[in-house]
């Protein structure tokens, strides 16, 4: 998606290099994926479902919460 | 001593041939190789992460190899954002960034390669409908996704 779109960085990021990262971010099973530290997703995860947690995240202007 | 055996690279050249369409670069963050460790600048992987896209870059005139001091290029890395190490940024054909932290290696390479052919072509499997939806964001999105080599 980050190759599609200017508004998206992408991270591929190998949690044993990077305990402080697991531990942040609770990561207990991989792939886990992060949207805007905000959204998680465990397991591999169909186009269509990343695409609603990127359009949820990136869709508005104003962010609720 | 060589990452890759001499079969993995003729199969890999192979691929490369095939996969990459246009020039992409691959900026490469580490820290320099030291008998010394510095308490926090400890890098487990950047020596093999820096070997293994020097042995990858060699097997094509499309790939380049873009190697930065964390440290001494605090700078650019900050510009980055680039916070830690080792890191990779696939510069190509991308409209975003596409970045590994970590060594690309293990179950994590399939994807690399993946990633690497996908910047050199500026374009991806999804479908029309999904990169249509891309078109619509309004702010900017960022995507962790966390794996391990094994």
């Amino acid at each position: 998606m980050a190759v599609e779109s200017s508004r998206i960085t992408a991270d591929v990021i190998e949690i044993q290099e990077f305990p402080d990262l697991a531990q942040r971010y609770a990561v207990s099973g991989v792939p886990k994926i992060i949207v805007d530290d905000q959204i998680e997703m465990i397991g591999a995860q169909p186009e269509s479902s990343l695409l609603a947690a990127v359009l949820q995240s990136g869709g508005d202007d104003v962010r609720v919460g | 001593m060589s990452l890759l055996s001499e079969s993995s690279k003729q199969q890999l050249r192979e691929a490369l041939e095939k996969g990459i369409a246009n020039d992409v670069k691959l900026i490469f963050f580490t820290t320099k190789d030291s008998p010394i460790v510095i308490p926090g600048r400890e890098c487990v992987t950047c020596k093999d992460t820096g070997e293994l896209l020097r042995e990858i870059s060699v097997l094509s005139e499309k790939i380049f190899l873009d190697v930065h001091d964390f440290y001494e290029d605090s700078d650019q890395a900050a510009e980055l954002k680039i916070y830690r190490i080792p890191a990779v940024l696939i510069e190509g054909l991308a409209r975003g960034k596409v970045r590994f932290f970590g060594i690309p290696a293990g179950l994590e390479f399939p994807a690399f390669l993946d990633d690497l052919f996908d910047v050199s072509r500026g374009a991806t499997s999804l479908s029309e409908d999904s990169r249509e939806s891309l078109g619509t964001l309004k702010k900017d999105v960022h995507i962790q996704v966390f794996t391990t080599p094994m």
